[in-house]
Protein backbone atom coordinates (compact mmCIF):
# COMPACT_ATOMS: atom_id res chain seq x y z
CA UNK A 1 0.00 0.00 0.00
CA UNK A 2 2.72 2.11 -0.66
CA UNK A 3 1.87 5.82 -1.97
CA UNK A 4 5.12 8.14 -0.92
CA UNK A 5 7.18 7.48 -2.99
CA UNK A 6 5.22 5.38 -5.77
CA UNK A 7 7.29 2.35 -6.65
CA UNK A 8 4.02 0.02 -7.35
CA UNK A 9 0.12 0.66 -8.89
CA UNK A 10 -2.10 -0.50 -6.50
CA UNK A 11 -5.76 0.71 -6.01
CA UNK A 12 -4.35 3.78 -3.87
CA UNK A 13 -1.87 4.62 -6.42
CA UNK A 14 -4.51 4.58 -8.74
CA UNK A 15 -6.77 6.54 -7.17
CA UNK A 16 -3.91 8.95 -5.92
CA UNK A 17 -3.17 9.55 -10.06
CA UNK A 18 -6.87 10.07 -10.76
CA UNK A 19 -7.37 12.53 -8.07
CA UNK A 20 -4.44 14.34 -9.20
CA UNK A 21 -6.07 14.89 -12.46
CA UNK A 22 -9.35 15.57 -11.18
CA UNK A 23 -7.26 18.30 -9.00
CA UNK A 24 -5.63 19.65 -12.11
CA UNK A 25 -8.48 19.55 -14.29
CA UNK A 26 -10.66 21.34 -11.72
CA UNK A 27 -8.92 24.29 -11.29
CA UNK A 28 -7.09 24.35 -14.30
CA UNK A 29 -10.50 24.53 -16.09
CA UNK A 30 -11.97 27.18 -13.39
CA UNK A 31 -8.37 29.52 -13.20
CA UNK A 32 -7.95 29.17 -17.51
CA UNK A 33 -4.44 28.11 -16.81
CA UNK A 34 -4.43 24.21 -17.70
CA UNK A 35 -3.47 21.84 -15.27
CA UNK A 36 -0.01 21.39 -16.38
CA UNK A 37 0.90 23.49 -14.08
CA UNK A 38 -0.02 21.43 -11.25
CA UNK A 39 0.56 17.48 -12.48
CA UNK A 40 3.77 17.90 -13.28
CA UNK A 41 5.05 19.26 -9.67
CA UNK A 42 2.50 17.12 -8.25
CA UNK A 43 4.11 13.90 -9.63
CA UNK A 44 7.80 14.52 -9.02
CA UNK A 45 7.18 16.62 -5.44
CA UNK A 46 4.18 13.42 -4.04
CA UNK A 47 4.60 10.85 -6.01
CA UNK A 48 8.26 10.60 -6.39
CA UNK A 49 8.40 9.71 -10.47
CA UNK A 50 11.31 10.97 -12.54
CA UNK A 51 10.72 14.56 -13.78
CA UNK A 52 10.41 13.43 -17.51
CA UNK A 53 8.13 11.00 -16.61
CA UNK A 54 5.64 13.37 -15.46
CA UNK A 55 6.35 15.87 -18.28
CA UNK A 56 5.36 13.00 -20.63
CA UNK A 57 2.16 11.61 -18.32
CA UNK A 58 1.51 15.77 -18.23
CA UNK A 59 1.24 16.31 -21.88
CA UNK A 60 -1.23 13.43 -23.00
CA UNK A 61 -3.31 14.58 -19.88
CA UNK A 62 -2.70 17.80 -21.44
CA UNK A 63 -3.83 16.82 -25.08
CA UNK A 64 -7.06 15.11 -23.60
CA UNK A 65 -8.49 17.56 -21.68
CA UNK A 66 -7.52 20.38 -24.52
CA UNK A 67 -9.02 18.33 -27.08
CA UNK A 68 -12.24 18.40 -25.12
CA UNK A 69 -12.37 22.20 -24.31
CA UNK A 70 -11.21 22.63 -28.09
CA UNK A 71 -14.11 20.67 -29.46
CA UNK A 72 -16.46 22.70 -27.42
CA UNK A 73 -15.12 26.16 -28.34
CA UNK A 74 -14.80 25.39 -32.04
CA UNK A 75 -18.69 24.44 -31.53
CA UNK A 76 -19.04 27.63 -30.57
CA UNK A 77 -17.12 28.70 -32.86
CA UNK A 78 -15.05 31.19 -30.22
CA UNK A 79 -12.11 30.20 -32.11
CA UNK A 80 -9.87 31.53 -34.81
CA UNK A 81 -8.64 28.21 -36.90
CA UNK A 82 -6.99 30.34 -39.33
CA UNK A 83 -4.82 31.83 -36.45
CA UNK A 84 -4.31 28.98 -34.78
CA UNK A 85 -3.16 27.22 -37.41
CA UNK A 86 -0.65 29.76 -38.89
CA UNK A 87 0.82 29.94 -34.94
CA UNK A 88 1.41 26.25 -34.96
CA UNK A 89 3.19 26.32 -37.61
CA UNK A 90 5.34 28.01 -35.05
CA UNK A 91 4.49 26.36 -31.64
CA UNK A 92 4.74 22.05 -33.56
CA UNK A 93 8.59 22.59 -34.41
CA UNK A 94 9.13 24.50 -30.83
CA UNK A 95 7.14 21.09 -29.54
CA UNK A 96 9.82 18.86 -30.92
CA UNK A 97 12.84 21.08 -30.43
CA UNK A 98 11.41 21.11 -26.96
CA UNK A 99 10.91 17.67 -26.18
CA UNK A 100 14.98 16.78 -27.68
CA UNK A 101 15.89 19.42 -25.12
CA UNK A 102 13.96 18.22 -22.35
CA UNK A 103 15.68 14.74 -23.14
CA UNK A 104 19.54 15.48 -23.43
CA UNK A 105 18.39 18.46 -20.34
CA UNK A 106 19.39 17.50 -15.98
CA UNK A 107 16.35 16.60 -14.63
CA UNK A 108 17.20 19.13 -11.93
CA UNK A 109 17.18 22.11 -14.36
CA UNK A 110 13.91 20.86 -15.68
CA UNK A 111 13.02 21.25 -12.38
CA UNK A 112 14.52 24.94 -11.66
CA UNK A 113 13.14 26.21 -14.87
CA UNK A 114 9.38 25.04 -14.00
CA UNK A 115 9.92 26.56 -10.67
CA UNK A 116 10.20 30.04 -12.50
CA UNK A 117 7.60 29.37 -14.76
CA UNK A 118 5.18 28.43 -11.61
CA UNK A 119 6.56 31.81 -9.64
CA UNK A 120 5.42 33.53 -13.19
CA UNK A 121 2.30 31.85 -13.09
CA UNK A 122 1.96 33.09 -9.57
CA UNK A 123 2.74 36.14 -10.07
CA UNK A 124 -0.30 36.73 -12.61
CA UNK A 125 -2.68 34.76 -10.31
CA UNK A 126 -1.06 37.26 -7.08
CA UNK A 127 -0.91 40.49 -9.09
CA UNK A 128 -3.10 40.71 -11.54
CA UNK A 129 -5.72 38.25 -10.68
CA UNK A 130 -7.91 39.18 -13.60
CA UNK A 131 -5.55 38.91 -16.25
CA UNK A 132 -6.20 35.91 -17.99
CA UNK A 133 -10.11 36.43 -17.38
CA UNK A 134 -11.03 39.46 -18.98
CA UNK A 135 -10.97 41.73 -21.81
CA UNK A 136 -8.43 44.54 -21.11
CA UNK A 137 -9.45 45.96 -24.26
CA UNK A 138 -13.23 47.14 -25.48
CA UNK A 139 -14.68 45.04 -28.39
CA UNK A 140 -13.88 48.65 -30.23
CA UNK A 141 -10.25 48.18 -30.16
CA UNK A 142 -10.12 44.66 -31.72
CA UNK A 143 -12.03 45.73 -34.53
CA UNK A 144 -9.47 48.94 -35.57
CA UNK A 145 -6.52 48.77 -34.45
CA UNK A 146 -3.53 49.03 -36.82
CA UNK A 147 -3.06 45.83 -38.53
CA UNK A 148 -0.39 45.03 -40.83
CA UNK A 149 -2.56 44.98 -44.58
CA UNK A 150 -1.87 42.56 -46.65
CA UNK A 151 -3.83 39.44 -47.31
CA UNK A 152 -2.76 37.13 -44.86
CA UNK A 153 -3.28 39.77 -41.77
CA UNK A 154 -7.19 40.19 -43.61
CA UNK A 155 -8.20 36.35 -43.88
CA UNK A 156 -6.81 36.16 -40.61
CA UNK A 157 -9.60 38.63 -39.31
CA UNK A 158 -12.63 36.92 -37.70
CA UNK A 159 -15.53 37.24 -35.26
CA UNK A 160 -17.40 35.33 -32.78
CA UNK A 161 -20.71 36.22 -30.57
CA UNK A 162 -20.21 37.11 -27.35
CA UNK A 163 -22.99 36.35 -25.16
CA UNK A 164 -22.58 38.65 -22.09
CA UNK A 165 -21.55 41.26 -24.53
CA UNK A 166 -24.68 40.14 -26.59
CA UNK A 167 -23.60 41.20 -29.65
CA UNK A 168 -21.14 39.95 -32.65
CA UNK A 169 -17.49 41.09 -31.76
CA UNK A 170 -15.22 41.32 -35.10
CA UNK A 171 -11.52 41.26 -35.18
CA UNK A 172 -8.23 41.84 -36.78
CA UNK A 173 -4.80 39.90 -35.90
CA UNK A 174 -2.18 42.34 -35.78
CA UNK A 175 1.68 41.83 -35.45
CA UNK A 176 1.92 38.47 -36.86
CA UNK A 177 5.64 38.33 -36.71
CA UNK A 178 6.29 38.71 -32.88
CA UNK A 179 3.12 36.18 -32.47
CA UNK A 180 4.70 33.57 -34.22
CA UNK A 181 8.50 34.04 -32.70
CA UNK A 182 7.19 34.07 -29.33
CA UNK A 183 4.72 31.54 -30.42
CA UNK A 184 7.68 29.45 -31.08
CA UNK A 185 9.38 29.69 -27.65
CA UNK A 186 5.71 28.90 -26.14
CA UNK A 187 5.97 25.62 -27.77
CA UNK A 188 9.54 24.80 -27.20
CA UNK A 189 8.39 25.74 -23.02
CA UNK A 190 5.46 23.65 -23.42
CA UNK A 191 7.30 20.16 -24.51
CA UNK A 192 10.70 21.05 -21.88
CA UNK A 193 7.95 21.46 -18.85
CA UNK A 194 4.75 19.35 -19.82
CA UNK A 195 2.84 22.64 -19.16
CA UNK A 196 0.11 23.85 -21.60
CA UNK A 197 1.39 26.70 -22.82
CA UNK A 198 -1.39 28.60 -22.55
CA UNK A 199 0.26 31.11 -20.33
CA UNK A 200 2.77 32.07 -22.95
CA UNK A 201 -0.04 32.19 -26.03
CA UNK A 202 -3.00 33.92 -24.63
CA UNK A 203 -1.31 36.39 -23.39
CA UNK A 204 0.42 36.96 -26.93
CA UNK A 205 -2.21 37.01 -28.93
CA UNK A 206 -4.64 39.35 -26.67
CA UNK A 207 -1.86 41.75 -25.96
CA UNK A 208 0.57 41.60 -28.94
CA UNK A 209 -2.01 40.42 -31.54
CA UNK A 210 -4.87 42.28 -30.21
CA UNK A 211 -6.86 39.35 -30.36
CA UNK A 212 -10.25 39.42 -28.03
CA UNK A 213 -9.57 37.68 -24.54
CA UNK A 214 -12.38 34.98 -25.13
CA UNK A 215 -10.75 34.11 -28.73
CA UNK A 216 -7.37 34.18 -27.41
CA UNK A 217 -8.31 31.78 -24.64
CA UNK A 218 -10.15 29.75 -27.46
CA UNK A 219 -7.55 29.68 -30.16
CA UNK A 220 -4.97 28.84 -27.21
CA UNK A 221 -6.71 25.90 -26.46
CA UNK A 222 -7.07 24.62 -29.80
CA UNK A 223 -2.98 25.75 -30.31
CA UNK A 224 -2.51 23.74 -27.17
CA UNK A 225 -3.38 20.15 -28.84
CA UNK A 226 -1.21 19.83 -31.37
CA UNK A 227 1.17 21.08 -29.85
CA UNK A 228 1.23 18.80 -26.79
CA UNK A 229 0.60 15.61 -28.73
CA UNK A 230 3.98 16.47 -30.67
CA UNK A 231 5.30 16.71 -27.45
CA UNK A 232 4.33 14.02 -26.07
CA UNK A 233 5.10 11.52 -29.33
CA UNK A 234 9.14 13.43 -28.54
CA UNK A 235 8.62 12.26 -25.12
CA UNK A 236 7.10 8.39 -26.44
CA UNK A 237 10.46 8.11 -29.01
CA UNK A 238 12.58 8.46 -25.71
CA UNK A 239 10.01 6.20 -23.75
CA UNK A 240 8.85 8.60 -21.48
CA UNK A 241 5.42 7.18 -21.59
CA UNK A 242 3.62 4.60 -19.23
CA UNK A 243 0.02 3.60 -20.00
CA UNK A 244 -0.71 3.03 -16.61
CA UNK A 245 0.11 6.71 -14.82
CA UNK A 246 -1.64 7.96 -17.91
CA UNK A 247 -4.58 6.33 -17.74
CA UNK A 248 -6.15 7.27 -14.24
CA UNK A 249 -4.49 10.78 -14.54
CA UNK A 250 -6.04 11.33 -18.01
CA UNK A 251 -9.53 10.07 -16.94
CA UNK A 252 -9.18 11.63 -13.75
CA UNK A 253 -8.53 15.65 -15.57
CA UNK A 254 -11.21 15.18 -17.84
CA UNK A 255 -13.89 14.62 -15.48
CA UNK A 256 -12.10 17.51 -13.15
CA UNK A 257 -12.36 19.65 -16.58
CA UNK A 258 -16.11 18.95 -16.75
CA UNK A 259 -16.81 19.66 -13.21
CA UNK A 260 -14.54 22.98 -13.40
CA UNK A 261 -16.62 24.57 -16.58
CA UNK A 262 -19.57 24.06 -14.53
CA UNK A 263 -18.36 25.33 -11.40
CA UNK A 264 -16.64 28.33 -12.88
CA UNK A 265 -19.76 29.82 -13.44
CA UNK A 266 -20.86 29.94 -9.31
CA UNK A 267 -17.29 30.05 -8.23
CA UNK A 268 -15.38 33.64 -6.16
CA UNK A 269 -13.06 33.74 -8.82
CA UNK A 270 -10.45 36.81 -6.67
CA UNK A 271 -10.13 35.10 -3.87
CA UNK A 272 -9.75 31.37 -5.43
CA UNK A 273 -7.24 32.79 -7.50
CA UNK A 274 -5.09 34.51 -5.01
CA UNK A 275 -5.24 31.33 -2.82
CA UNK A 276 -4.23 29.21 -5.79
CA UNK A 277 -1.62 32.30 -6.67
CA UNK A 278 -0.66 31.24 -3.05
CA UNK A 279 -0.09 27.51 -3.55
CA UNK A 280 2.21 27.75 -7.29
CA UNK A 281 4.45 30.02 -5.19
CA UNK A 282 4.53 27.17 -2.56
CA UNK A 283 5.26 24.38 -4.84
CA UNK A 284 7.61 26.22 -7.18
CA UNK A 285 9.61 27.22 -3.64
CA UNK A 286 9.38 23.57 -3.39
CA UNK A 287 10.29 22.53 -6.65
CA UNK A 288 13.51 24.80 -6.11
CA UNK A 289 14.35 22.72 -3.25
CA UNK A 290 14.00 19.63 -5.28
CA UNK A 291 16.61 21.12 -7.67
CA UNK A 292 19.58 21.21 -4.95
CA UNK A 293 18.38 17.89 -3.23
CA UNK A 294 17.24 19.61 -0.05
CA UNK A 295 13.48 17.96 -0.14
CA UNK B 1 -22.45 42.15 -47.30
CA UNK B 2 -22.31 38.90 -49.27
CA UNK B 3 -19.41 38.43 -49.19
CA UNK B 4 -19.03 38.83 -45.42
CA UNK B 5 -21.70 36.47 -45.17
CA UNK B 6 -20.16 33.57 -47.38
CA UNK B 7 -16.96 34.09 -45.34
CA UNK B 8 -19.13 33.48 -42.29
CA UNK B 9 -20.91 30.44 -43.60
CA UNK B 10 -17.19 28.72 -44.94
CA UNK B 11 -15.45 29.92 -41.70
CA UNK B 12 -19.22 27.66 -40.05
CA UNK B 13 -18.46 24.92 -42.10
CA UNK B 14 -14.86 24.62 -40.99
CA UNK B 15 -15.61 25.02 -37.52
CA UNK B 16 -18.00 21.75 -37.88
CA UNK B 17 -15.34 20.32 -39.44
CA UNK B 18 -12.67 20.17 -36.98
CA UNK B 19 -15.21 20.14 -33.82
CA UNK B 20 -16.62 16.74 -35.22
CA UNK B 21 -12.79 15.74 -35.92
CA UNK B 22 -12.09 16.78 -32.33
CA UNK B 23 -15.26 15.70 -30.36
CA UNK B 24 -15.33 11.98 -32.18
CA UNK B 25 -11.43 11.40 -31.53
CA UNK B 26 -11.72 12.38 -28.00
CA UNK B 27 -14.67 10.16 -27.32
CA UNK B 28 -13.46 7.14 -29.25
CA UNK B 29 -10.14 7.34 -26.87
CA UNK B 30 -11.34 8.17 -23.70
CA UNK B 31 -14.18 5.03 -24.94
CA UNK B 32 -11.20 2.83 -25.19
CA UNK B 33 -8.92 4.26 -22.31
CA UNK B 34 -11.43 3.44 -19.41
CA UNK B 35 -12.18 0.30 -21.24
CA UNK B 36 -8.89 -1.28 -20.88
CA UNK B 37 -8.47 0.12 -17.17
CA UNK B 38 -12.05 -1.50 -16.53
CA UNK B 39 -10.45 -4.93 -17.92
CA UNK B 40 -7.06 -4.54 -16.22
CA UNK B 41 -8.81 -3.51 -13.08
CA UNK B 42 -11.10 -7.17 -13.65
CA UNK B 43 -8.25 -9.02 -14.84
CA UNK B 44 -5.00 -8.28 -13.30
CA UNK B 45 -3.35 -8.21 -10.14
CA UNK B 46 -2.44 -4.82 -9.66
CA UNK B 47 -0.35 -4.87 -6.59
CA UNK B 48 2.02 -6.53 -9.15
CA UNK B 49 2.26 -4.05 -11.71
CA UNK B 50 5.56 -1.73 -11.50
CA UNK B 51 4.57 1.72 -12.42
CA UNK B 52 7.39 1.85 -15.11
CA UNK B 53 7.31 -1.00 -16.13
CA UNK B 54 7.05 -2.88 -19.71
CA UNK B 55 3.04 -3.80 -20.02
CA UNK B 56 3.51 -5.90 -23.26
CA UNK B 57 2.48 -9.11 -21.32
CA UNK B 58 -1.30 -7.30 -19.38
CA UNK B 59 -3.48 -7.55 -22.15
CA UNK B 60 -5.59 -4.05 -20.85
CA UNK B 61 -2.35 -2.55 -22.08
CA UNK B 62 -3.09 -3.19 -26.12
CA UNK B 63 -6.52 -1.45 -25.81
CA UNK B 64 -5.20 1.46 -23.04
CA UNK B 65 -2.05 1.72 -25.82
CA UNK B 66 -4.56 1.96 -29.49
CA UNK B 67 -6.84 4.64 -27.01
CA UNK B 68 -3.82 6.44 -26.25
CA UNK B 69 -2.28 6.52 -29.82
CA UNK B 70 -5.84 7.49 -31.11
CA UNK B 71 -5.97 10.31 -28.25
CA UNK B 72 -2.47 11.52 -29.30
CA UNK B 73 -3.21 11.22 -33.36
CA UNK B 74 -6.66 13.06 -32.62
CA UNK B 75 -5.13 16.78 -33.09
CA UNK B 76 -3.27 15.29 -36.30
CA UNK B 77 -7.00 14.56 -37.77
CA UNK B 78 -7.92 18.00 -37.04
CA UNK B 79 -5.42 19.32 -39.10
CA UNK B 80 -6.28 16.96 -42.09
CA UNK B 81 -9.57 17.69 -41.85
CA UNK B 82 -9.01 21.04 -41.96
CA UNK B 83 -6.45 21.03 -44.87
CA UNK B 84 -9.44 18.82 -47.37
CA UNK B 85 -11.26 21.52 -46.22
CA UNK B 86 -8.69 24.26 -47.82
CA UNK B 87 -8.79 22.00 -50.90
CA UNK B 88 -12.79 22.13 -50.99
CA UNK B 89 -12.51 26.03 -50.98
CA UNK B 90 -9.31 25.95 -53.19
CA UNK B 91 -7.25 28.65 -50.16
CA UNK B 92 -4.04 28.08 -51.23
CA UNK B 93 -2.01 30.02 -48.46
CA UNK B 94 -3.97 27.94 -45.82
CA UNK B 95 -3.23 24.57 -47.76
CA UNK B 96 -0.29 25.29 -47.47
CA UNK B 97 -0.08 26.65 -43.65
CA UNK B 98 -1.95 23.17 -43.00
CA UNK B 99 -0.06 20.79 -44.71
CA UNK B 100 3.05 22.36 -42.94
CA UNK B 101 1.29 22.09 -39.69
CA UNK B 102 0.31 18.16 -40.62
CA UNK B 103 4.14 17.79 -41.67
CA UNK B 104 5.57 18.81 -38.28
CA UNK B 105 2.65 16.48 -36.27
CA UNK B 106 4.18 13.82 -39.09
CA UNK B 107 7.95 14.06 -37.99
CA UNK B 108 7.35 13.79 -34.59
CA UNK B 109 4.99 10.77 -34.82
CA UNK B 110 7.11 8.94 -37.13
CA UNK B 111 9.84 9.56 -35.05
CA UNK B 112 7.39 8.11 -31.92
CA UNK B 113 7.15 4.62 -34.09
CA UNK B 114 10.43 3.82 -34.99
Amino acid sequence: MLLWPITILNEVNFCALGSIGLVAGLLGSMLGVGGGLLIVPILTLALHLPIKVAIASSLVAIVANSCTAAGMYTKARLNNIKLGLLLETATTPGAIIGGFIAAVIAPSILSALLGFVLIYAAYTMLVRPYFMTEDTMSADDAITTGSISHNLSSSLASSYYDQNLDKAVNYKVNRLPAGLGVSFFSGVLSSLLGVGGGIINVPVMHLIMKVPMKAAIATSTFIITITAAAGALIYYYYRHIYLFIITPLTIGMVIGARIGVELTQRAGGLVLRRIFGALLLLIAVMMFLRTVNVI
Amino acid sequence: MKIMEHRNLKESRLNNWVSFALRLGVAVSLALIVIGFIILLITSDANDIHPLASLDQIPAAIVISVGILILLLTPIIQVIAATVFFLIVRDRLFICISVAVFCFAAISLVLALI
